[in-house]
């Protein structure tokens, strides 16, 4: 390499300084020192020790950050660390600034240390779990529509685990055989969360798999731990088939469970919710429809045929019934006449009988006052009959014609009368 | 769905002979429209014995590793060919 002839000066900066290195570290290191000191929680990543310190790694998915403890601090927790062991340290940050025959190195000096427990996953958990619900991660898969009755379904399980079982019992209880693509994979060490997101897009790839359930047993939260993954929750919210969770027990709820379509509590309960009908019932179901149909088909002639000749018989059915209207409104008149008739007939003789009583009784009261007025002529006349007068010893004076002489010259000029006595006449002569 | 072609899905299916018999039942249809709607019901009915038919042959499994196995092979030789 060929190097430049002329090396420019270096250009006037207006930053502070120079300063000595050591002082600079040394000052960094104070600077370091007055973080506050906290608690982390991580997974422990290329644990080694030497005489004086242990160091190791302590990393999430997010980042890392070195760490080291007192060999002797270490030795009395009296704990053995592993690769990927969940931990939580608490300490501060440090910085050794070097020598000039040490290299420098920043550290998280750890004071304590304890294996993670529930309630600091929780606390994780539910961190992560506000993320990707802000985040709308959990809508996603609620929105993509479930197939009631899907050709293939694939399972992503343990190979070994009783949820394998537990899947083909829910199917079973459905009456459904159609095709299963399993997807074994570990469920619970570091390697799962990835080989489940594998898995997953696998499937989801494959035109006919309709739906996926993932399935793990029960098992603590640590166990579970996987199924809380950020990166597997974000594949499946974005995957295009449908995704049932059934991880560990309905008390757990991995994050898993928040992203997926439906979460179920057992994996036999993801089986039946991957295939929602009953297939024996569905079966049973389209045969009483086919049934109903051929009803209808049936019904829609047959009952027209007959609706056709009842109304080809309706019109002579008309006309006999009101012939039979007539005869009948006939029979009725007849009736009706000899009834009016004999009725008459009946009130006539009533009637005249009625009247001849009138009649006689009209004539016996006419003949008693026609008796009184005789009577009472009988009795005028009797008054005026010169035969009573003749009576009382008075005479009647006749001529010889029978006419009464009413005066003396009469008598005179008659000469020859009759005188009448009540009793008899003698004739006499005037003088 | 307004015709008789084959459903698309199951649940449209299922969802569509029900519409037709309710439709059936009221009595209301003409002679033209129940015959019309009998032929479309009966085609639904037997496209879904068709789809409860391939669910109820037999439990098929498969292993996604040997799909994917499977799969990749067949790339490969075609590659390579």
């Amino acid at each position: 390499m060929s190097q430049p002839a002329i090396v420019a000066a270096p250009p006037e900066s207006d930053l502070p300084g120079p300063y000595e290195v050591g002082g600079y570290a040394a000052r960094l290191k104070q600077e370091l020192q007055k973080f506050a000191r906290v608690q982390l929680v991580g997974e422990v990543w290329g644990l080694r020790s030497s005489r004086a310190r242990v160091y190791f790694e302590l990393r999430d998915a997010r980042g890392a950050l070195p760490c080291s403890m007192w060999s002797s601090d270490f030795e009395t927790l009296g704990l053995t660390l592993s690769d990927g062991m969940k931990v939580v340290v608490g300490g501060g940050c440090d910085y050794y600034p070097g020598s000039g025959s040490s290299s420098p190195s920043f550290t998280f000096a750890v004071s304590e240390l304890r294996i993670a427990g529930e309630g600091d996953l929780l606390v994780q958990l539910e961190r992560l779990r506000r993320r990707l619900h802000a985040d709308g991660l959990f809508e996603p898969q609620k929105r993509l529509a479930r197939p009631l009755l899907p050709r293939t379904i694939g399972v992503v399980t343990g190979e070994s685990g009783k949820a394998r079982d537990d899947v083909l019992a829910g199917l079973q209880r459905r009456g459904w055989a159609g095709r299963l693509v399993w997807a074994f994979v570990p469920v619970q060490d570091r390697q799962a969360a990835p080989r489940i997101a594998t898995a997953l897009r696998d499937l989801a790839a494959m035109p006919e798999v309709e739906v996926v359930i993932v399935a793990r047993g029960g098992g603590s939260l640590a166990d579970l731990f996987a199924f809380c993954d950020e990166a597997l929750c974000r594949t499946v919210a974005l995957l295009r088939v449908p995704v049932i969770s059934s991880v560990g027990h309905h008390t757990d709820r991995t994050l898993i469970d928040d992203v997926a379509a439906v979460c179920c509590s057992t994996p036999t309960h993801a089986a039946e919710a991957a295939v929602p009908i009953d297939c024996t019932a569905a079966r049973a179901d389209l045969l009483a429809a086919g049934r109903r149909l051929n009803v209808h088909s049936r019904r829609a002639i047959v009952e027209r045929v007959r609706t056709l000749e009842r109304l080809a018989a309706a019109p002579t059915q008309h006309i006999a019934r009101h012939r039979r209207q007539l005869h009948q409104l006939l029979r009725e008149l007849r009736a009706s006449a000899r009834r009016a008739v004999r009725d008459g007939r009946s009130r006539s003789g009533v009637h005249a009988a009625a009247l001849e009583r009138t009649v006689e009784r009209a004539r016996g009261s006419e003949r008693t006052a026609r008796a009184r007025e005789l009577q009472r002529l009988a009795l005028a006349l009797a008054a005026h009959d010169p035969q009573r007068t003749l009576a009382r010893g008075y005479a009647l004076v006749e001529d010889r014609a029978g006419d009464p002489v009413t005066s003396s010259a009469a008598a005179r000029a008659a000469h020859d009368v009759r005188v009448r006595f009540h009793d008899d006449v003698i004739d006499a002569e005037v003088k | 769905m307004s015709t008789a072609e084959p459903a698309p899905t199951y649940e449209a299916a299922v969802t569509r002979i029900e519409e037709i018999i309710r439709r059936l039942d009221s009595g209301q249809a003409g002679l033209r429209e129940t015959l019309a709607l009998v032929k479309e019901g009966r085609d639904l009915v037997e496209y879904c014995a068709g789809e409860l038919d391939a669910v109820g042959q037999g439990l098929e499994e498969l292993r996604l590793d040997d799909l994917v196995a499977r799969l990749e092979g067949t790339q490969g030789a075609r590659s390579d060919a």
